[in-house]
């Protein structure tokens, strides 16, 4: 258990850092690149569910306040892991959640197709809630799904690459 | 208690869940400008609505009071024009529309109160227009919506308007000093005219939202301080704020031209 502790702390201090110092100053299309969504993505199954909120929480109210949007993210961020489960299931089939410890175990054997498709549900969702908080017009519709859909392929992108080459063995 | 107990134990996530949530929603919409407009926008329109369910039910109870009130606006009306209309200014003074509508909520309570009546941008209803009733000044349209709109009211420290005493023509500015909602002061009245308590104070007309000769109160006391040449006068208002009901929205129909020509000189 304190080895994961450990890990999660390494994580929300490199993700957090390089979130705010590096990816929220690039804008592709107008859209920033959140990387940070790897938090939730790879974030130990078997932890208590209520530390698991708390965390989450605090490492989305981080990134909130360095990138001036209020709430807005450690908003989506808790729906975020609250749907995590379910989108697991529907990705990679089903599967006994307190008996998997590591994102990596069940990974490991699936197909690409799996993968993207529990990245991209992941996103899409993160990006939908993120984007119509912060819109937050009915009549806009159209432009909250535009930006929802190119962010989250940005983001995707560029996070199966460093889930690629950080998060191989340790995930 | 002790199942209590157990629910909170059993349901600890949920709760936990819930309690994030919450914080961070009130975070959006406390802190966010934009997001926290838009959500007043939309909880003041349901409000609103409740609001004029309920002050359509308690209409009925004060229809004989308001009957009443009517009929001796109508006397009074009758007796004092004989059916003069060109000459009365409320009805018929062609510069300005006068539009009926009804006070859904208002305030006497704090230092700056606010009404809202049940008109809005579909009746033609503006920013700048006043609102009166047959008895006095009420206040000054400041926020519309489609169906609804509100007001500064008078009884608000932010707001003086102009005032002019009926005898002598002299004219002054009227604001609350926020302490009784039935006197207001009157300031900027010099000390070369010769006041005496019970004159009339009406409105001066002199900007382009209220029209002249609208009553609004009479003296109630007055004094002059040594060192300034001008009088400090309470005025005891004709309209009794706290039972505000049926009130016309009066629109300068050459409020435009009125303001253009003015701006020239500026």
């Amino acid at each position: 258990m304190n080895n994961i502790n450990q890990l999660l702390f390494f994580r929300f201090i490199i993700l957090s850092l390089s979130q705010v110092m590096i990816f929220n100053n690039f804008l592709i299309f107008g859209n920033t690149i959140n990387i940070y969504l790897i938090f939730v993505l790879v974030f130990p199954l078997n932890f208590n569910k209520s530390f698991a909120y708390i965390i989450t929480f605090i490492f989305g109210f981080v990134i909130d306040f360095f990138s001036n949007s209020f709430g807005i993210i450690t908003f989506s961020l808790l729906i975020s892991i609250l749907i995590k489960p379910y989108i697991l299931k529907f990705a990679f089939g089903n599967f006994d959640v307190n008996k998997v410890r590591k994102t990596y175990e069940y990974i490991s054997g699936t197909t690409l197709y799996q993968q993207i498709s529990y990245l991209f549900l992941m996103f899409f969702t993160h990006q939908l809630i993120l984007n119509s908080v912060e819109i937050f017009s009915f009549q806009k519709f159209d432009m909250i799904l535009n930006k929802t859909l190119i962010s989250s392929i940005i983001s995707i992108m560029f996070s199966y690459f460093i889930l690629l080459i950080f998060f191989r063995k340790n995930a | 208690m002790r199942n209590f107990v157990d629910f909170i134990i059993k349901n600890i996530n949920s709760i936990i869940f819930l309690i994030l949530i919450s914080i961070s929603t009130t975070q959006i919409f406390s802190r966010n400008y934009y997001q926290a407009s838009k959500f007043n926008l939309f909880s003041s329109s349901v409000v609103n609505s409740i609001k004029e369910i309920k002050t359509e039910i308690f209409e009925y109870f004060d229809l004989v009071e308001t009957n009443q009130k009517l009929v001796i606006e109508n006397s009074y009306l009758k007796n004092n024009h004989n059916y003069n209309y060109e000459n009365d200014s409320i009805i018929f003074n062609k510069n300005y529309s006068y539009t009926p509508s009804k006070v859904i909520s208002n305030s006497i309570k704090f230092s700056k109160n606010f009404i809202t009546i049940d008109k809005g941008s579909f009746h033609n209803i503006e920013i700048d227009d006043g609102i009166i009733t047959s008895q006095g000044v009420i206040g000054v349209i400041n926020n519309v919506s489609n169906r609804f709109a509100t007001g500064i009211s008078i009884l608000n420290s932010q707001l003086k308007i102009n005032a002019v005493l009926k005898k002598s023509e002299h004219f002054g500015s009227l604001y609350w000093n926020g302490k009784n909602h039935q006197i207001m002061e009157l300031e900027d009245i010099p000390k070369s005219a010769n006041i005496s308590v019970g004159d009339t104070i009406i409105s001066g007309g002199m900007s382009s939202i209220f029209p002249r000769n609208i009553p609004i109160g009479v003296i109630y006391k007055f004094e002059l301080p040594e060192s300034t040449n001008y009088y400090e006068i309470s005025v005891k208002l004709f309209e009794d704020f706290g039972s505000l009901r049926n009130v016309y929205v009066v629109k300068n129909d050459f409020k435009q031209e009125f303001n253009d020509l003015k701006n020239l000189n500026e």
